[in-house]
């Protein structure tokens, strides 16, 4: 047996009758705030006769203040369609649910803007109108939606309930008997908080995009820490890491006395594996490592460098390490080894003697002696339009080592890039 | 019926065989999954001072290059990074005293997005110890197989400033880890029982032409020596990024 609710006027909560099917079957469906359909197979135990269930629903909706029409029938569309057309509570018996549809005008039937044009023109006016036409001629004029269409104004309806699942709300809240002060007795709790939270989206294919913990401290206010790592993660002990690291870094004021995770939920990742390429690292484990890198990343130190399309020297940028998926590179790999440049940062303030308009000593703090050999000058400059760079670069052997030195032409002052090694 | 079984077993091996022998998957190919890798060197990916090692840098242990300015400790390391991430494994270079290039390492071949770079704030025992304990985190993830730990311009007073237990804690972190540690510093500082130490002493710049205008950097020389008592060397040549 069906059941069908409608609300023809304001509804308190968009979910008004939804959470009130609830109260009475699990298996509920619905749309949108109204109508509401409900699976009432098996509640004879509880009510014996439709009338005495029927009537519970309907003490349930008034109770509520809920101005809603009940109708219980034994097919869906007649539960629907008497729901929205008749007030009060209405009970179709099995068999006569053309019977209690027939009278009902057909915009109850929502065919569609041009069915309902249609409908209009050939004088259909109510679902006996529509009933009474052959299936034949209906097929031959509609296709299948024809016969379809007739069976719902019978009363007719073979389609299955599609239960509406509940909201997902992954919140978990622990209250305390006594406040808990300082991280260790911390994690105990955040550990029976987090593994049922875990389970629970695990059960659901999900994971958490975000985490938020709300500690409420016995001075009464609420302090939130939220944490949203690079990947989604449902591993409890990954969360946990994550918190403690950073209520280390930021600890709570005051004692504890409740806490409460709230997650944000994601579908689970699906990733396809491959027989021939290397193992990937665990995404949980590599937003652990960066939290617990935090000292590092938190101060722009610490990440993945990635070259700047500019001519401007030692351009970059340092962004977030998340490598993504491996791509073997088509480059065949040198065998032999680049010279590499160690950086000076900053730059080294040196002094300079020139003979010949060519270097042949330097002298700057850590680097100092004659020139044994160099090349250069070479010459580059840039970004005239924004934060203009002009210099003059030679790469100079002193006895001490290989390094690069330039004269910034803008500042007119000579400086030690680095060391070429 | 159980020879036929056999046979088709052992077509399968074959034609599985053929298929990896087709995609080149020999020592230097990336690791399979489940693979244990744990007793197999990372190599450099330089022919010769992978034949001084025999293999390269031996994971699970703590390994160390060391030599004066322009000896290419640096551009020795790079390739190491450069290969691990070639592969696809991670990489970390962790810099206390702020000096890696990475147009340099991108020109060795590096793949920036796998190699994680901490940059330290300067020189002095503060950045030094931290540098040391964000190598401690590194290991304990056991998500990067090559890790760098450049000391190179870092005075020796500050080295011997760190607890005597420093390399000893990291190396016994590290022989749970299928990971090679490799320090770059200018002198000898310390490396593992098992752990190579390349020795390298540079042997000179070599120039494009005469001195003058269109004179270029062609490469740095410089001989690598292993081994405690330096017994092996060879000859190393690293190119300028032209």
């Amino acid at each position: 047996m069906f059941g069908g609710l409608h609300a023809p006027g304001v509804l308190p909560s968009a979910t008004a009758l939804l959470d009130l099917a609830r109260e009475f079957t699990p298996r509920v469906e619905a749309s949108g705030p109204t109508p509401v359909l409900l699976d009432l197979a098996g509640l004879g135990r509880v009510w014996p006769t439709p009338e005495d269930l029927g009537r519970a629903i309907l003490d349930a909706t008034l109770r509520r203040d809920l101005d809603a029409h009940v109708a219980l029938a034994w097919t869906r569309i007649a539960a629907l369609v008497v729901a929205r057309a008749r007030p009060g509570l209405t009970l179709v018996p099995a068999g006569r649910e053309a019977d209690a549809l027939s009278p009902l005008s057909l915009s109850f039937l929502d065919p569609g803007p041009d069915r309902a044009d249609l409908f209009r023109r050939w004088g259909l006016r109510t679902f006996g109108d529509l009933a009474a036409l052959p299936a034949t001629g209906l097929a031959a004029r509609l296709g299948p939606d024809g016969p379809r269409l007739r069976h719902l104004a019978r009363g007719e309806d073979a389609l299955p309930l599609v239960p509406t699942p509940p909201p997902e709300s992954f919140e978990m809240t622990l209250e305390l008997d006594w406040p808990v002060d300082g991280l260790e007795p911390l994690a105990f709790l955040l550990a029976r908080v987090l593994e049922p939270l875990c389970e629970g989206l695990v059960s659901r294919g999900r994971r958490a995009a975000a985490l938020s913990l709300d500690l409420r401290l016995v001075n009464g206010t609420v302090y939130r820490r939220s944490l949203r790592p690079a990947s989604p993660s449902a591993e409890p002990r990954t969360w946990r890491t994550l918190l403690l690291l950073d209520l280390e870094a930021h600890p709570p004021d005051d004692a504890i006395q409740a806490l409460t995770a709230r997650a944000e939920p994601t579908p689970s990742r699906v990733m396809q594996f491959s027989l021939l390429d290397p193992a990937q690292p665990s995404p949980e484990r590599l937003a652990e490592t960066m939290a617990r890198l935090h000292a590092w990343t938190s101060a722009g130190r610490g990440g993945a460098a990635a070259l700047l399309d500019t001519h401007r020297p030692g351009a970059f940028a340092l962004g977030s390490f998340a490598p993504g998926p491996y791509s073997p590179r088509a480059a065949p790999a040198s065998r032999s080894p680049r010279v590499a440049l160690r950086v000076f940062r900053p730059p080294l303030a040196a002094e300079v003697v020139l003979r010949d308009r060519v270097p042949v000593f330097v002298a700057a703090p850590g680097v100092r002696g004659a020139v044994v050999d160099r090349a250069g000058p070479w010459r580059a400059s840039g970004d005239w339009w924004d934060v203009a760079w002009s210099r003059e670069e030679w790469d100079v052997a002193l006895a001490s080592g290989v390094f690069r030195i330039f004269r910034d032409a803008l500042r007119e002052a000579w400086f030690v890039e680095g060391e070429l090694d | 019926m159980m020879a036929k079984e056999k046979r088709m077993s052992s077509a399968l091996k074959a034609s599985l065989e053929d298929l990896l022998r087709a995609r080149r998957l020999q020592a230097d190919a990336p690791p399979l999954r489940g693979e244990d890798r744990r007793l197999a060197p990372l190599p450099t990916g330089v022919v010769a001072v992978d034949a001084l090692l025999r293999g390269g840098f031996p994971r699970g242990q703590v390994s160390e290059i060391h030599g004066p300015a322009s000896s290419g400790r640096t551009g020795l390391a790079l390739s190491l990074v450069a290969h691990s991430t070639r592969i696809g494994a991670l990489a970390a270079w962790v810099d206390p005293a702020d000096g890696l290039d990475p147009a340099s390492a991108a020109a060795a071949g590096v793949d920036l997005a796998r190699l994680l770079w901490l940059r330290g704030e300067g020189r002095g025992p503060r950045a030094l110890s931290a540098a040391v304990a964000a190598v401690a985190t590194l290991l304990g993830s056991g998500l990067f197989e090559g890790i760098v730990l450049d000391l190179a311009g870092v005075a020796p007073h500050e080295i011997h400033r760190l607890p005597g237990t420093t390399w000893i804690r990291l190396q016994r972190m590290i022989e749970e880890a299928p990971a090679a540690l490799v320090l770059v510093a200018d002198a000898h500082v310390a490396h593992g029982p098992g752990g190579a130490s390349l020795a390298l002493c540079p042997a000179g710049p070599r120039w494009s032409g005469d001195p003058g205008p269109g004179r270029l950097l062609r490469a740095l020389g410089a001989e690598a020596r292993a081994g405690r008592f330096a017994a092996s060397a060879t000859p190393l040549e690293l190119t300028a990024v032209g």
